[in-house]
């Protein structure tokens, strides 16, 4: 190792062997070498006086109060995915209580001048008469009608009509029958007997098969 | 009795993405230190540590961190933010250090090897002139003296970190030196360590 080694050396590899020996037999390089340790030891020395300098106390509560934010904001979007997973919830019992309140509208608020009911094809009105059915609705499964509930018997000689309605399937649920939580909003035809004083008697659900 | 080894930065950090608070703060107070003392030697100023240090912590919690073990250190990452955060600061001018623009192949100083030897700068005076030699570093130098020295971090973290090839860390580590030797060798010259001071007259 020459001189220019020896300073090229120095400061990258640390004092090894090689550099030793080079300033034991230069006087050029001898104090370079000392002056090297020197620094080194200083830096040591800076390095451990500086050591117990940390960050104010104030910036580990910003942080920690910043990471509690961030966890309940976390903790918030989840809730929200989630709640957008259970969006049928609130939707189906608004579709419920639509649904009963249209039936409602429908047979109550305008029992004189009862609705043609459709069918398949819009506009077209079926409208029969049902003649001497005593007590037909109170009991008689036969034709598949249903009493409503708090609903005044029919009088033996009374005329009555029949009314094709949509109503939605929740509906079914007024009358006691079961009804799939997942197909409470979709639409079906009824049947609806009215009394001669227009309020609904009874109810037959089309084509539906009881749950 | 057995004795659990303290978790390393990689299982905190993991525990932390996890939303742990307690992950976080041990990871914090394992490696706010170090962050904060480099964003202090390298910024001077006591206020802008305080903010450097927060905003690496702060990129820790972020969903898009970019934190990879296969690429780094944890520690090597927090320092690399902390340094662009810096860089950032000086050139907006909040930090009064000056962006030198010497280039790699700038000359060494000159190598007074046939000075006496430096006072021992493991004395209290010493520690001093060698804090102030320093300060006044040229940044790219500055960074490796504090992280390597100072902070002992590898040569292969601070390369990560600087972002260069570690032969460059080496090579600046090696100017950084020669430098710090010129400087203090220089301020001896001006002024004098006090032991060498002859006592004129004393007044009282």
């Amino acid at each position: 190792m020459n001189c220019r080694e020896f300073r090229e050396s120095i400061a990258e590899l640390g004092v090894n062997a090689d550099l030793l020996r080079h300033s034991s037999e230069c006087a050029e390089c001898a104090p370079l070498l000392e002056r090297y340790r020197s620094l080194e030891a200083g830096l040591g020395a800076l390095a451990a006086e500086l050591r117990h300098i940390e960050a104010p106390e104030h910036v580990e509560l910003g942080l920690v109060a910043a990471f509690r934010s961030q966890s309940r904001r976390a903790r918030g979007a989840d809730r929200h995915k989630w709640d957008r997973h259970k969006w049928w919830i609130p939707a189906l019992s608004w579709a419920t209580a639509a649904g009963v309140l249209i039936v409602a509208a429908m047979l109550l608020m305008h029992p004189h001048r009862p609705l043609p009911a459709h069918r398949s094809a819009p506009g077209s009105v079926e409208m029969a008469a049902v003649t001497d059915s005593t007590d037909v609705y109170a009991a008689d499964e036969d034709d598949g009608f249903i009493p409503l509930p708090n609903a005044r018997r029919l009088d033996p000689n009374e005329d009555v009509n029949v009314v094709r309605v949509e109503v939605p399937r929740s509906a079914m649920l007024s009358v006691g029958l079961a009804v799939s939580a997942d197909r409470v909003s979709e639409l079906v035809e009824a049947d609806v007997v009215l009394g001669a004083d227009g309020l609904a008697r009874a109810i037959r659900f089309v084509d539906e098969p009881i749950l | 009795m057995n004795v659990n080894p303290p978790e390393t930065d990689d299982e905190l950090f993991v525990r932390l993405r996890g939303g742990e608070e307690a992950a976080f703060v041990a990871l914090y107070r394992k490696r706010q230190g170090a962050i904060y003392r480099f964003a202090l030697h390298m910024s001077g100023l006591a206020n802008v540590a305080e903010d450097v240090t927060q905003e690496v912590f702060l990129a820790l919690l972020q969903d898009r961190c970019g934190y990879d073990p296969e690429r780094g250190t944890l520690s090597g990452y927090l320092y690399g933010i902390a340094r662009k955060l810096l860089l950032r600061q000086m050139e907006r001018g909040r930090v009064d250090v000056p962006l030198e623009s010497d280039s790699e192949d700038a000359a060494l100083p000159q190598l007074a090897v046939d000075d006496n030897a430096l006072e021992d700068l493991t004395h209290r005076e010493g520690i001093e002139a060698l804090h102030r030699a320093i300060r006044t570093l040229p940044r790219r130098y500055r960074e490796v003296v504090v992280l390597c020295d100072l902070e002992e971090v590898d040569y292969a973290d601070a390369a990560n970190v600087l972002g260069c090839p570690i032969g460059t860390v080496r090579s600046r580590l090696h100017r950084a030196r020669a430098l710090l030797l010129d400087k203090l060798n220089q301020e001896r010259q001006i002024r004098p360590p006090v032991s060498a001071l002859k006592v004129i007259r004393c007044l009282t």
